[in-house]
C-alpha cells in the first residue's frame, strides 16, 4: 500500500513537471499575421466599407478556438475587446487565418472591432485570462492600402508586403515543395541514398548494440552487487562430486526410456476410466415423464 | 392507337436511356484490358497459391473498379459520397497500413533477430532498393515525390508503401501498390537468379550457429527500446513503427493476449480485405493504364533486383570481418527485402538445394522482420524529406 501510495505521488510529480513545460496545441499558436491600417480602396468587410483589418494566423495543425481571447490597440488596457466564446466563425482552421476589421463598429458583428487602428501603433492578442500575452505588434508610421506582415506566415520576421493577403499565404512568390529542393541539390539521387541509408543503419546499428548487450545487462545480479561482493576467501567452491558408473548407467537408461518408449502403438492400451454420473432430479426415472400421471 | 404508339416510344426512349447508364454502352478497351488483369490475378492466387490473401480482394477490386459506369451516380471509388469513395479514405489518409502493421507486429517473432542482432545490419542493406529505384525514377523524369513514392516499392512491403504513396504521389498509389503486392508474390521468381549470380557454390554450403534461446524479458525490452530508438532517430515512421512495435508488446507482454489475437486476427483481417479491394478498385482502366504505370511495374522489378543485390552483398562484404564458424550465409541477405515471410522461405529453398541438411529459414526470418523496421524507417526518412 505504501509503495503505491509513493508511485502514485512520483507519478503525479512527474506529471505535473511535464504539464508545465508542454502544452498541447492551443490559442498560443495563434498570431497576428498581417495588419492593414489605411485601407482606402481595398479589402471591403461585409458591409461594403473600407476599414482597418487584422488578419491571425493558426500556426498550428489542428483547429483553435479564438473565441474566449482579447484584442487590444492600449497596452494599458490587455481586455478591451473580448472575441465572444462558441461561435462557429471563431474556430480557425489548421494553418488557416480570421479577419477582424478594426473599424470601432463592434455592433456590425463579433469581426467587428471597438477600437480602431488608425488611433493607435500598438496591438495585441491576449488569452482569456486577460494577462498572458499570445502575440503583439508595435508599429510605426502606415503607408495607404499597403499591409504590414510577417513576410511568411507564422515567421518573425516583419515588413511591407508586395500584395495585401487578406485570408491567404503572406508569401506570394513562388513556393518550392521540400521535395523539389532537395532535388536541386542533389538532382540523380545519391545524396538522398547516402543520407537515408545511413539514418536506417544507424537506427538499426543502434538496436543491434542495444540488443548485444541487453542480455548481458538484464543478467547482472543487481542483488549481489548492492550486496556487496564477498571476499575470494569466504566463497566456498564446492568440489566437484565424482559422478559413478552405475550413476551414469542409470541416467542413460532413464534418457534412453524417456526416448523411445513413448507408446507409438496406442490402439493396443487398454485405459479403464471410472464413468461417474453426477445425480440429478432432471434424468431420475422415478421423476421421468414415462410414468403416467395420477 | 396514337397513345399506344406513344407508350411504345415511351418505353423505347427508357430502354435506351436505361442501356445508356450500363457498363455495356460505357465500357472501353482500357476496362476490358483491366478485367483481364484482375482475371490474372484472381487465378494467380486461386491456382498458384502466389499471395492469395492479397491478390484475391485485389483481384477481385479490379473487377469493381472497371464496371464502366455513367458518372454522377455516386457509384464510383473517386466520386464523393460513394461507398467505396468512404473506404478508400482509410487508404488515402494512411488508416490502414498502420492497422495492418499492428497485426504484423501481433504476430511476428522477433526471436531470431534478438538472438543474432547482427541479422538487422542486412535488414538495413537491403533498402538499397528503395533509393536505387528512386534515384533511376528521378532520372526518368518522375517528380521528387513520386520518384519517393516508387521507390519504397523496393522496401517490399506493401502497407508501407501504401502508406508512403498515399502522403506523396495519392495519383500513383493504384498503380504503386499493384506493383509492390505483384512483385512481393513474385519474390520466388525475382530473388533466387540474383542470388545465385552473387554467391559461389563455398558460400551458399555456409552453416551458421544455431540461434541462442531469448529470454522473455528481451522479447518484452524490443518493442520499447525498438520504438523508442527508431522513432527518436525518425519520427515521421511514427505511425508504422509505433503500431508494429504496439502489437509486438501486445504479444510478448503475456498479458494481453486477447487485444493480441484481435489485432493479428480479425483485425488484421478486416483491414486486409479492405485495402485490398480498395486499391484493387482503385485501378480504374482512365487513371491507371498510363505510360506512368508502364514506367512504375519496371521500377518495382528493378527495385526488387537491387534489394536482393544490395542485402546478398552486404552479407559478403560483413562475412570478410567475421572470424571463421561466425560466418553468416549470403542466401540469407535476400530476406533483408521484407516480404515477410516469402524471402525467408526463398533463402531456405534455395539452401537446401545445396544443402539438403543446411536449414536457413530461422536464420532468414531476423533479416526478414528487420527489413519490415527497416522498410518503415526507409518511408519516415523518405516522408521527411519530400512531403
Amino acid at each position: 500500500m505504501k509503495t503505491v501510495s509513493i508511485s502514485g505521488i512520483l507519478v503525479t510529480l512527474v506529471l505535473v513537471f511535464f504539464a508545465g513545460s508542454c502544452y498541447s496545441q492551443s490559442t498560443r499558436d495563434l498570431k497576428i499575421n498581417e495588419i492593414l491600417v489605411l485601407n482606402d480602396s481595398n479589402y471591403v468587410d461585409d458591409y461594403g466599407r473600407h476599414s482597418s483589418w487584422i488578419e491571425v494566423f493558426n500556426s498550428a495543425y489542428n483547429t483553435v478556438d479564438i473565441g474566449g481571447s482579447y484584442l487590444t490597440n492600449d497596452p494599458a488596457n490587455p481586455t478591451k475587446y473580448y472575441i465572444p466564446k462558441g461561435d462557429p466563425i471563431t474556430k480557425i482552421a489548421p494553418r488557416n487565418y480570421l479577419v477582424f476589421f478594426a473599424d470601432n463598429l463592434p455592433t456590425r458583428g463579433i469581426l467587428h472591432l471597438n477600437f480602431d487602428l488608425e488611433e493607435s501603433n500598438y496591438l495585441a492578442l491576449f488569452e482569456g485570462n486577460g494577462k498572458t500575452m499570445i502575440d503583439a505588434i508595435k508599429f510605426t508610421s502606415q503607408k495607404s492600402d499597403v499591409s504590414f506582415g510577417r513576410l511568411t506566415d507564422g515567421n518573425h520576421q516583419w515588413g511591407f508586403l508586395e500584395k495585401t493577403t487578406p485570408l491567404a499565404n503572406n508569401y506570394t512568390g513562388v513556393i518550392e515543395s521540400p521535395g523539389e529542393k532537395f532535388v536541386e541539390m542533389d538532382p540523380y539521387g545519391g545524396g538522398m541514398a547516402v543520407i537515408a541509408m545511413s539514418v536506417v543503419f544507424a537506427a538499426l546499428i543502434l538496436l543491434y548494440v542495444v540488443f548485444k548487450n541487453t542480455k548481458r545487462l538484464y543478467s547482472i545480479n543487481f542483488r549481489t552487487l548492492f550486496a556487496g561482493r564477498k571476499k575470494v576467501a569466504d566463497v566456498i567452491i564446492p568440489a566437484e562430486a565424482e559422478i559413478t558408473g552405475e550413476v551414469n548407467a542409470a541416467i542413460a537408461m532413464a534418457i534412453h526410456l524417456y526416448m523411445h518408449q513413448l507408446h507409438d502403438h496406442e490402439e493396443t492400451v487398454l485405459t479403464i476410466k471410472k464413468v461417474a454420473r453426477t445425480y440429478s432430479p432432471w434424468s431420475s426415472k422415478i421423476y421421468g415423464l414415462r410414468n403416467m400421471p395420477r | 392507337m396514337e397513345h399506344s404508339g406513344n407508350f411504345i416510344a415511351f418505353i423505347g426512349e427508357h430502354l435506351q436511356q436505361f442501356f445508356s447508364y450500363t457498363a455495356f454502352a460505357n465500357v472501353t478497351a482500357g476496362h476490358l484490358v483491366m478485367i483481364c488483369i484482375g482475371l490474372i490475378f484472381i487465378y494467380l492466387a486461386i491456382a498458384k497459391e502466389y499471395e492469395p490473401m492479397l491478390l484475391i480482394p485485389i483481384g477481385f477490386g479490379i473487377l469493381v473498379g472497371n464496371i464502366a459506369f455513367m458518372p454522377g451516380l455516386k457509384i464510383g471509388i473517386y466520386e464523393s459520397g460513394s461507398v467505396l469513395n468512404y473506404l478508400y479514405f482509410g487508404v488515402l489518409q494512411g488508416v490502414y497500413p498502420p492497422l495492418i502493421f499492428l497485426g504484423i507486429g501481433a504476430m511476428t517473432d522477433f526471436s531470431a533477430l534478438i538472438s543474432n542482432p547482427k541479422l538487422m545490419l542486412i535488414g538495413a542493406a537491403a533498402q538499397l532498393g528503395i533509393f536505387g529505384a528512386y534515384a533511376i525514377a528521378l532520372l526518368l523524369g518522375f517528380s521528387p515525390s513520386e520518384a519517393g513514392a516508387i521507390g519504397i516499392i523496393g522496401g517490399a512491403d506493401g502497407p508501407t508503401a501504401i502508406f508512403l504513396s498515399s502522403k506523396l504521389a495519392p495519383e500513383l498509389l493504384g498503380a504503386i501498390a499493384i506493383s509492390a503486392y505483384s512483385y512481393m508474390a513474385l519474390v520466388p521468381v525475382i530473388q533466387p537468379p540474383v542470388m545465385r549470380l552473387l554467391t559461389t557454390k563455398k558460400e551458399r554450403l555456409i552453416r551458421m550457429k544455431p540461434p541462442r534461446s531469448v529470454s522473455k524479458t528481451e522479447k518484452v525490452l524490443f518493442p520499447i527500446i525498438g520504438m523508442l530508438l527508431t522513432c527518436f532517430i525518425v519520427p515521421s515512421g511514427l505511425p508504422l513503427l509505433g503500431m508494429l512495435f504496439f502489437g509486438n508488446l501486445l504479444k510478448e507482454s503475456g498479458v494481453t493476449k486477447r487485444l493480441a489475437d484481435t489485432a493479428k486476427g480479425p483485425m488484421i483481417d478486416i483491414v486486409t480485405i479492405l485495402i485490398g479491394l480498395t486499391v484493387g478498385a482503385s485501378t480504374q482502366a482512365t487513371t491507371f493504364l498510363t505510360a506512368k504505370s508502364v514506367g512504375i511495374f519496371a521500377l518495382g522489378a528493378a527495385s526488387f533486383v537491387i534489394a536482393t543485390f544490395g542485402g546478398v552483398m552486404f552479407v559478403k562484404i560483413l562475412n570478410l570481418f567475421l572470424k571463421e564458424g561466425n560466418k553468416m550465409n549470403p542466401l540469407i541477405g535476400n530476406a533483408g527485402v521484407s516480404a515477410v515471410p516469402d524471402s525467408a522461405r526463398v533463402s531456405q529453398v534455395i539452401g537446401l538445394e545445396y544443402d539438403k541438411t543446411n536449414h536457413l529459414l530461422m536464420h532468414a526470418m531476423g533479416p526478414n522482420v528487420a527489413g519490415v523496421i527497416g522498410s518503415a524507417v526507409a518511408a519516415g526518412i523518405l516522408l521527411g524529406f519530400l512531403s
